[in-house]
């Protein structure tokens, strides 16, 4: 569950199972050396992670793999899934890197190697990989984070902020009540906020003869569904879904177009071009949160995470409606009360576990060939209900909170955001330039602005849903 | 303005599913320009859907749902006038359909007219607003939209009330745009006032006849707790397959709306059957005082229906909504579950429910089963305006209704806000 963050390297080794009996093998011994959450490690880290086609490689039975969740099941690059994702034109999965719809793409493992420095890391690498040719598994691609000292993204953005904490760790000292969720929001077997149990893989009791794995919970007032659930045994307990996907991002683009826009008289206005990106964001570059710090960055407020928009900027004059961070956490807005918003929003949040990958350019105003972006990755235990349903209900609805026709400036499906008008034999002029024409409403008191034109600034390179499995679950599939 | 809601339901000759299945499927995929509905060229419909639903328990039959403007003969002279020779291939396919040919429109039309089902239970979310109007309203704002794109360039963009000036005079300015100062309200005073009148008599007289309804009241509630406690319970659903049919239907229109599509069967006997009946009576009797566009706190609806079937052994359940299906199901389970688990209650495999609206929807991940195990794929699905909200269609009207009455400085504000 860890980001590691006091690890500050870090790459991610994405592999392919080509005979799962030394896969098996192998996963057992790479099984031993993994980190966990009651093993901290000072200096390196290892975590590892199946899809769908991973476990059937290994040879989990068709019951198992079918007691999986079905966007796991399916995986990312399914029609139906790219829509919602808004993974189309330049995103789309026919043009990914690694992931996808073609088989020669395909990743069925990815090792997550963390380590404190360049040095630890090559090694724990090279360690790693010497066990990969008896361990019939092949290397297809490794994604390097690199280092990173800080945790500002290229756009020159502090991130990681904003994060949930989970009831019943250490996390919730710090945390506003208001962030704080059950455990079954992001770990497979405990109770989620509807006081059901997270929905897990399963396996027959009989497929575990060994008695590795333990009885899934019982569901409170329901003795028929816990009855049957006694037969089972947990694969999913104490692990979780992870989502992986590839974003690059275009730092020279973003630059010139915030600079462009605010130019005043033909001059470059830095101070408007960084406040245009903040808009685009809904912080600082510091971090300070625009609905709490409307017209300067603040340092002191950059970790500051308790606090809503409705009774501050219900109108988004502050924190634009349409920014980043609002549209991936819209907290108390979107609903009758602000309570009831709240609860609701809170249903759909992820663990972010992200880093940066390529290094940071040396003027962001200057365009390189080199390829970066954020190696994004996320926790949740219902990719339906939480990742997916941010990506699609909030970062790429184009009616989001009473928009028209706008999506997330930084991460939304930019090529698609206009709409055909009502009716066409209605529309009056400019139908033709505005189903081209990406939008960004500012607003304003009394009149909001439009930026116009935007262009698409993160394009996804590539995917997957993966189970990250608990140690216990681990050492089940290597015993299979 | 009166928007009508209703479903022609007919049988579908067993031999003939297969031609229509392939003539509704080639239809879903072209839905604005197939030959058989041309859709657009209906003006009065804001929303409409065919679903061939294959249960071998009640045999094939074909649902055709239609809201629109108006009643319903100037609707039907209309769809007879555009797609009368594609009606005669679609009804061709059915049970006891009369008409040779496309041309006997007096038997195709008193088909149809024998095969109206109309709901037990409606909500219209933009109440009185016709596609017409709705399309122009949305014109309008666009037109505005732009203007105002010009108007905040300038240097010094000036105070509320001149900005609105500006706009009222390019509004008048605009040829396109002079059916703007005279539009119908909404709805006329008798509309508003008669479904709140309807509710408070019913109060009064349930009042009045309680020394003769809580003793019939607690009869039922008595076998309401039997039947929840001895009915059996839900089955566990595998709905995976089920989903993948589904889903190839939703999120086209970039999910600003989707529609589905529901048919559930009565739990057995008259019990149920009558206490269904009573609920979507008085969930009716609710929505029509609900002229704010929501259904219990549920925003985002532009139509729903619920109608008892096939002689009350099976409910139909129709909405054309907004957004994903998943924010649609997690707005019923936040928002409405007490409405809702009243209603579905009574159906079969419908998470465990007590007292009728307690636990049953709130069960999230049970419910959307079952939600997703009772919906049927709908083979076609037209929407007259498939970028607006519920609340963006209200959004504009208020732009439109408010452009020329006389605002105070604070109500100036709000209204440039809607831009």
């Amino acid at each position: 569950m860890s980001g590691y963050g006091d690890l500050h390297c870090a790459s991610y080794v994405l592999l392919r199972v080509t005979e799962g009996s030394a896969a098996r093998r192998w996963l057992g011994n790479f099984t031993d050396q993994i980190a966990t959450g009651e093993r901290p490690q000072k200096v390196t880290a290892l975590n590892v992670a199946l899809t769908y086609s991973g476990l059937k490689k290994l040879g989990l039975d068709e019951d198992t793999l079918g007691s999986f969740s079905r966007p796991f099941i399916e995986g990312m690059a399914t029609l139906h899934r790219s829509r919602i994702l808004g993974d189309a034109d330049d995103n789309e999965p026919a043009k990914w890197n690694w992931g996808g719809v073609d088989e020669s793409r395909a990743v069925d493992i990815v090792v997550l190697a963390f380590g404190a420095d360049e040095g630890t890391l090559d090694k724990l690498l090279a360690d790693t990989r010497a066990g990969f040719p008896q361990g019939g598994i092949t290397e297809l691609r490794t994604l390097d984070a690199g280092r990173h000292d800080d945790s500002h993204e290229h756009f020159g953005f502090a991130d990681g902020m904003g994060q949930p904490a989970i009831e019943g760790t250490f996390q919730v000292k710090k945390a506003a009540a208001r962030n704080v969720l059950k455990a079954g929001e992001f770990l497979l077997g405990y109770y989620n906020d509807y006081d059901k149990p997270a929905d897990s893989p399963l396996v027959k009791a009989a497929r575990d003869p060994r008695g590795q794995l333990k009885p899934p919970l019982p569901i409170e007032g329901d003795p028929v569904a816990t009855n049957a659930r006694a037969q089972m045994r947990d694969l999913g307990r104490n692990g979780t879904y992870l989502v992986f996907r590839q974003l690059a991002q275009n730092i020279e683009r973003f630059r010139r177009f915030v600079d462009e826009a605010t130019r005043h008289n033909g001059q470059l206005d830095r101070a408007a071009s960084d406040r245009l990106a903040a808009k685009f964001v809904g912080r600082w570059q510091n971090g300070a949160p625009l609905v709490l710090s409307p017209d300067a960055d603040d340092i002191a407020l950059k970790d500051a995470d308790d606090f809503g928009y409705r009774d501050s900027d219900a109108h988004g004059f502050k924190c634009p409606i349409g920014s980043h961070v609002r549209r991936s956490n819209p907290r108390d807005t979107l609903g009758p009360d602000g309570p009831t918003a709240l609860k609701t929003a809170n249903r759909h949040r992820i663990l972010r576990r992200g880093r940066s990958y390529g290094h940071r350019p040396a003027d962001p105003r200057v365009a390189d060939d080199v390829d970066r972006g954020l190696l994004f990755l996320c926790l949740n235990t219902d990719i339906e209900r939480q990742f997916e349903f941010v990506q699609q209900t909030w970062i790429n609805n184009p009616v989001f909170g009473g928009l028209n026709g706008e999506v997330d400036p930084l991460i939304g499906n930019i090529n698609k955001t206009a709409t055909p008008a009502a009716n066409p034999s209605q529309g009056g002029a400019g139908d033709a330039n505005e189903t081209s024409d990406a939008i960004f409403t500012i607003q304003a008191d009394p009149l909001r602005t439009r930026v116009h034109s935007l262009e698409r600034f993160v394009t996804v390179k590539g995917g997957a849903y993966f189970f990250l499995p608990s140690i216990r679950a681990l050492r089940y599939l290597a015993s299979l | 303005m009166n928007q009508t809601i209703l479903t022609f339901i007919t049988k579908v000759k067993p031999a003939r599913v297969s031609d229509l299945k392939g003539l509704l499927e080639d239809m879903g995929n072209h839905v604005e320009d197939n030959s058989v509905i041309p859709f657009p060229s209906l003006k009065l419909l804001h929303f409409g859907s065919l679903v061939l639903n294959e249960d071998p328990a009640y045999g094939p039959m074909l649902v055709f749902e239609n809201n629109f403007d108006g009643p319903l003969d100037p609707y039907l002279e209309d769809l007879y006038a555009h797609a009368s020779a594609g009606l005669h291939r679609i009804y061709d396919c059915c049970v006891d359909y009369p008409a040779a040919s496309a041309a006997d429109k007096a038997r195709m039309l008193s088909y149809l007219r024998a095969h109206v089902v109309h709901p037990n239970a409606y909500h219209i979310g933009n109440v009185g607003r016709s596609v017409e109007r709705t399309h122009q309203e949305d014109a309008l704002r666009e037109g505005l939209e732009n203007f105002l794109d010009d108007v905040v360039k300038q240097q010094n963009i000036g105070s509320p009330a001149s900005i609105r000036q500006r706009v009222q005079a390019f509004v008048s300015s605009q040829p396109q745009f002079a059916w703007a100062t005279n539009v119908q309200p909404r709805q006329s005073a008798i509309e508003h006032f008669i479904p709140r009148l309807k509710l408070v008599l019913a109060g009064v007289i349930a009042l009045l006849l309680s020394p003769l309804l809580i003793p019939l009241f607690l009869i039922w509630l008595a076998r309401l707790r039997w039947a929840e406690t001895h009915e059996p319970p839900p089955a566990d659903l595998d709905v995976n397959d089920q989903i993948g049919r589904l889903v190839r239907r939703e999120d086209h229109t970039q999910i600003v709306q989707n529609q589905l599509c529901s048919i559930t069967i009565v739990k057995p006997g008259a019990f149920r059957r009558l206490t269904l009946c009573g609920v979507l009576w008085l969930v009716n009797l609710i929505a029509r005082t609900s002229d704010k566009g929501e259904l219990s706190g549920i925003p985002s609806i532009h139509f729903a229906h619920w109608s008892i079937i096939d002689n009350g052994r099976r409910l139909l359940f129709l909405s054309n909504f907004d957004g994903s299906w998943e924010n649609y199901l997690d707005d019923f389970i936040d928002k409405a579950a007490t409405g809702l688990t009243g209603i579905w209650t009574n159906v079969v495999d419908f998470p465990k429910t007590s007292w009728l609206v307690r636990e049953g929807a709130r069960d999230g991940s049970r419910f959307k089963a079952q939600a997703r195990a009772t919906q049927t794929y709908t083979n076609v699905w037209y929407s007259a305006y498939k970028q607006l909200t519920v609340q963006s269609i209200d959004n504009n009207s208020a732009i439109r209704e408010d452009l020329f009455t006389s605002l105070d400085d604070s109500a100036t504000r709000d209204w440039l806000r809607r831009f």
